[in-house]
């Protein structure tokens, strides 16, 4: 990138003492290091949910499982779309930060309040559309340790399988993936979900914050950067799930 | 100045003197309005189009190509566009494209674990599904409990 080029040209070498080899606040560099050790969480998780997914026989098949959306109808066939609408809304609320990051550089306080409302809007609209996706799911009996009795009528497994896997799969199987795989994904966006609701929280009490003008005051809204990078990595962790737990 | 820490000097207690510390990009700027901040939200505005289309493709892939195309071949692609879509977020939104060399490498190079991670975690995969073959009744565990 140009403007990486035009950082300020080291007098001496970087670790030669008299100034930081790594020109960031304390603050933002362990925002930074929390978020790398909060990656190793996450994919953790979704590393182990495709070591399960690996070992079992069969796997629930995303367009079947998500293929429903609001007001739709309980009939509509609309695979990946409401995924992808809040693939979308989590993306714009990260670009409404990079944005209210920006007008922070510039010190426009206006630009930041505007900004940060856009953020806030969009995390409680994508954990609103989560909380719809969950409630759908449930109601169609998936939970954490849902799909243990082998001697169910394969009928309560039509909404997750393909119909030929459907078909020719043994009730063990069935049984065993589907749980399996119920485990990890409510566990998996729950844990998100957290992450984005924590977000929001931040998000607001920043917004607070800008219009109280502590940030003002104090010449720069480097807050704004932490919690902004902070959002973001919430929004890559979703680039991850989506492609995990959606596409794959 | 006094150093008393009144109302209005107890700020440099959160956070110290951010002037110093940055440049480029993320300098401290004051017209909101000029061509470079204009350049800078046009370059943001860039990379929003890049990750739309990247997730439109995604969608296409994951609801057409799924059928046609091998496996293999669309799951690779499928986790090659999203690391470039994460390289995207990282470099430009987070601004880790601008900071110093040596922080990038500091945040950068602890994701080579994850080379191990996965291989390590697939071939316990590998172990689990050879077990399963061999045994199909493992399944008795979920039952009994």
């Amino acid at each position: 990138m140009s403007q990486a080029t035009a950082t300020t040209a080291p007098t001496t070498k970087a670790f030669g003492g008299g100034r930081s080899p790594f020109n960031v606040s304390y603050g933002k560099m362990m925002m930074w290091f929390f978020l790398l050790s909060d990656a190793f969480t996450f994919s953790a998780f979704l590393i182990s949910y495709g070591t399960t997914r690996f070992f079992n026989a069969v796997w629930p098949d995303a367009n079947t499982v998500f293929h429903s959306f609001p007001f739709a109808g309980a009939h509509a066939e609309w695979p990946l779309m409401f995924v992808s609408l809040m693939t979308f809304i989590l993306i714009l609320s990260s670009v409404t930060m990079v944005l209210a990051v920006h007008a922070g550089h510039y010190n426009d306080k206006q630009g930041v309040i505007k900004w940060m409302l856009w953020t806030i809007i969009g995390g409680i609209a994508f954990l609103s559309c989560q909380a719809w996706e969950w409630t759908h799911l449930h109601h169609q009996a998936a939970w954490w340790g849902s799909f243990t009795d082998i001697t169910a009528s394969r009928d309560v497994y039509k909404h997750f399988f393909k119909p030929e896997v459907l078909a020719s799969a043994t009730p063990e199987q069935l049984s065993q993936s589907t749980n399996n795989f119920f485990n990890f994904f409510f566990t998996i966006t729950g844990f998100h979900g957290c992450h984005v609701a924590s977000g929001v929280v931040l998000n607001i009490m920043l917004l607070v914050n800008t219009v109280n003008g502590t940030y003002e005051r104090r010449g720069h809204y480097e807050m704004v950067e932490k919690v902004g990078l902070y959002w973001h990595f919430v929004d890559l962790v979703w680039v991850f799930v989506f492609t995990c737990f959606y596409l794959l | 100045m006094s150093h008393s820490h009144d109302e209005n000097n107890i700020q440099h207690l959160y956070e110290g003197d951010q002037s110093k510390l940055y440049s480029g990009v993320m300098n401290h700027h004051s017209d909101i309005n000029s061509t470079e901040s204009k350049a800078q939200v046009a370059n943001i505005l860039k990379i929003t189009l890049y990750l739309a289309i990247i997730t439109i493709v995604e969608v296409i892939g994951g609801l057409y190509l799924y059928h046609y195309l091998p496996k293999g071949i669309i799951n690779t692609a499928f986790l090659i566009l999203t690391v470039v879509k994460s390289a995207f977020i990282v470099k430009v939104f987070m601004h880790l494209g601008d900071e110093v060399k040596w922080f990038r490498f500091c945040v950068l190079i602890p994701l080579a674990l994850f080379i191990w991670f996965i291989i390590a975690f697939m071939y316990d995969g590998g172990a689990w599904l050879k077990i399963n073959r061999g045994n199909p009744t493992r399944i008795d565990y979920i039952k009994t409990k």
